[in-house]
């Protein structure tokens, strides 16, 4: 699968593009709107989306979509924007953009979209997660250790869900917090803590061998 | 104004009118003292004349009673009202027809008067006024001697009543009544007309500066009349007006828009390097948890920025609400998982109540979720450990109701104004919690979430107590 990436900040540009890179994706980066509508709908362009940063220079993002939309180009786009005012989002998506991201943005939650946009097959997100014998079903969210079900809250599910993706690697508390909750907590109120505490008792009590691990000062990790 | 204008006209009007009637009753008596004045100056006149030209004016009569010359007594009779002429010695020797027409009681009482006030017979004007019949009209009288006419005469009684006066007086008061009454009324219809006419320009004007300046219009402007008079004018200073606010307006805007860019692009750039750093598998655990703190630290900014765009966009009076029909069930449900594990985590109790029926409301979702959010996560914060959040959902009037109590330290009487205020935090709170506050703008964003939905938002506190504050939010 294809993106096209158009940001003109060579910072961002480059985390998205690896971390597209690593999620699987074939990236081209490029830096202003000029050449991303050259590319786009130049013949021959085969890309599957388009990542379009609104503040670019020469042509802004908003006249690339325009332009692109003009042009009969109907490629998915994914919108990065600073402004998130309803009114700014509203303008973005009636000039034909799929789907939008404002900066800041957690990776996973540009992930998210991007995958939503692509419909990715299957074998890259897959459906059911699996950790030693602990299994979690992202399509009927049941969760079961070795064929037990497990009752789990929103919450519980969400942290889990995150941990059990991404299994083997340390998740910060932060990047917990985001995924499962899309809300700024004071930093001094550990809810991750909590929730874990909860996991564990479910998950891991009176079991061999332990699936969730703390690394102090930063977070969790799943693993067996 | 018209209420005025009338109160003024009627007040002036009423006060001409009582003018009017008491210098006309004032006249009118005077009047009526004249002519009885005259009329006894004209009978001591004529009875002094007929005096010098035949010498005697009093005769008997057949019952042997002295009575005046029946030619003088002619004379006398066309004279109005009542005429008493009396001998030195008291008796009366004539009436004119009005005063005979009278009872005999009545008639003694005018007797009474007519005899001579002194026997010296030297006060000449003896003016009084009495009322014969106790309920009837005054009578104006005068007294006077009769001096040339030889010395049978004792005294001159002149009267007249004032029925007649007081006849035209109620004609006169009358007629001022309708004329108030056709003069008035009509006046004030027409000057309420004229008015209205007049102020009409101004209200619409006010009703169009109202509408402009409710923060979308702000590029209409007021149309401006032909004529360059007063109210032509100040439709063009308020155009005018509006140009600059428009201009200020949108300068803030292009502010707003430019911060959020600049400010955010550099946070994105430092929140990607951390990001890719930290989901490195091979970074050892200090520098993940240098990472982990400076991500923190990225979202307080993150979420700093975006409280004082959300302000400053407030400010400028645009709503920027995404409104969707949601069941407050469901939000609160969701805040009340998440005040459940805070709140397990402070060691503070929490019950969260929500109504058996759906509380189906246009919000927006977010929004009112990071309100209810916020207020359970500040109830929780100062909460001390064994204390108790009450968190309950409920209608009142077709209203959607949400508080949170608290039993937790409360708030001092006179900081309590002030929660709402931008970066206000109590002495108490601050000084309390050793960790680190929140950005000191979470009320501020909870009460343009709650006004922003046409709702309301309050507190009350008791410090040591506890606090509740209570959204109020309207059906539709």
């Amino acid at each position: 699968m294809k993106i096209l990436v158009v940001e003109d900040d060579k910072t961002v540009g480059d985390y998205v593009r690896r971390g597209l890179d690593e999620a699987g994706y074939h990236v081209e980066l490029v830096g202003d709107g000029d050449e991303g509508l050259r590319r786009a709908s130049g013949r021959g362009a085969n890309y599957d989306i388009m990542v379009l940063d609104l503040r670019l220079p020469k042509v802004s993002g908003i006249d690339v979509l325009r332009t692109l939309r003009d042009r009969g180009v109907g490629l998915p786009v994914l919108v990065l924007t600073a402004q998130d005012s309803v009114d700014f989002k509203v303008q973005a998506l009636r000039m034909g953009a799929d789907d939008y991201v404002t900066k800041p943005f957690a990776f996973e939650e540009l992930l998210a979209r991007v995958e939503a946009l692509g419909r990715r097959p299957k074998a890259i997100a897959p459906p059911t997660l699996k950790v030693n014998g602990l299994v979690l079903d992202t399509g009927s969210r049941e969760v079961t250790r070795d064929g037990k079900r497990i009752e789990l809250t929103p919450k519980e599910y969400a942290v889990l869900e995150y941990l059990m993706r991404h299994q083997g690697r340390v998740m910060s508390r932060t990047l917990i917090t985001e995924y499962a909750w899309d809300y700024h907590f004071d930093p001094g109120t550990n809810i991750v803590d909590v929730v874990i505490t909860r996991l564990r008792k479910k998950i891991d009590h009176a079991k061999e061998p332990k699936l969730i691990h703390t690394v102090r000062g930063v977070g969790y990790v799943v693993r067996a | 104004m018209t209420v005025w204008y009338a109160t003024a006209l009627i007040l002036s009007i009423a006060v001409f009118a009582i003018v009017i009637y008491f210098a006309r009753r004032s006249d009118t008596y005077q009047d009526l003292d004249r002519r009885i004045q005259s009329e006894a100056d004209l009978t001591a006149g004529i009875l002094a004349e007929s005096y010098h030209a035949r010498g005697v004016l009093v005769e008997k009569d057949t019952a042997g009673r002295p009575v005046l010359t029946p030619e003088v007594a002619a004379v006398l009779e066309v004279v109005p009202d009542f005429l008493l002429v009396t001998s030195r010695d008291g008796r009366l020797l004539f009436a004119s027809p009005d005063a005979r027409a009278l009872t005999f009681a009545e008639f003694e009482q005018l007797n009474a008067i007519a005899r001579p006030p002194t026997t010296g017979g030297g006060a000449s004007h003896l003016p009084g006024r009495f009322r014969i019949d106790p309920n009837g009209p005054t009578m104006h009288y005068i007294v006077r001697a009769v001096p040339d006419a030889g010395d049978q005469f004792g005294a001159i009684f002149a009267g007249a009543d004032t029925r007649s006066s007081e006849l035209r007086l109620q004609q006169l008061l009358l007629t001022i009544v309708i004329a108030f009454f056709v003069g008035v009324v009509p006046a004030i219809l027409v000057g309420g007309w004229i008015a209205g006419r007049a102020l009409e320009p101004v209200d619409r004007m006010i009703t169009e500066v109202r509408e402009i300046t409710d923060g979308r219009s702000l590029h209409r402007r007021l149309a401006v009349p032909m004529e360059r008079d007063e109210l032509g004018r100040l439709a063009e200073t308020l155009n005018q007006m509006m140009t600059r606010l428009e201009r200020s307006f949108a300068a803030l805007r292009r502010f707003t828009a430019d911060a959020s860019h600049e400010l955010k692009t550099p946070l994105t750039v430092v929140r990607a390097g951390v990001e890719r750093a930290i989901t490195r598998p091979d970074m050892p655990p200090e520098t993940l948890a240098a990472l982990e703190e400076t991500l923190q630290e990225v979202n307080r900014m993150t979420e700093l920025l975006e409280s004082l765009l959300t302000l400053a966009r407030a400010d400028e009076g645009r709503a920027d609400l995404h409104r969707e029909s949601v069941d407050l069930r469901d939000i609160i449900a969701e805040a009340g998982e998440t005040g459940e594990l805070l709140a397990e985590h402070a060691g503070v109790g929490i019950d969260i109540r929500l109504p058996s029926e759906p509380v189906v409301l246009p919000v927006d979702r977010s929004r009112i979720r990071q309100l209810a959010l916020n207020l359970i996560e500040n109830a929780v914060k100062y909460t001390p450990r064994g204390g108790q959040v009450s968190v309950e959902l409920g209608t009142n009037d077709g209203r959607a109701v949400f508080t949170v109590a608290d039993t937790g330290i409360g708030i001092a009487p006179g900081d309590l104004p002030h929660v709402f205020d931008r970066f206000w935090r109590a002495d108490s709170a601050r000084t309390r919690t050793s960790e680190r506050a929140g950005t000191g703008l979470g009320l501020a964003i909870c009460k343009w979430i709650a006004e922003a939905h046409g709702g309301t938002i309050d507190v009350q506190s008791r410090p040591g107590r506890g606090t509740t504050f209570t959204v109020g939010l309207p059906r539709g």
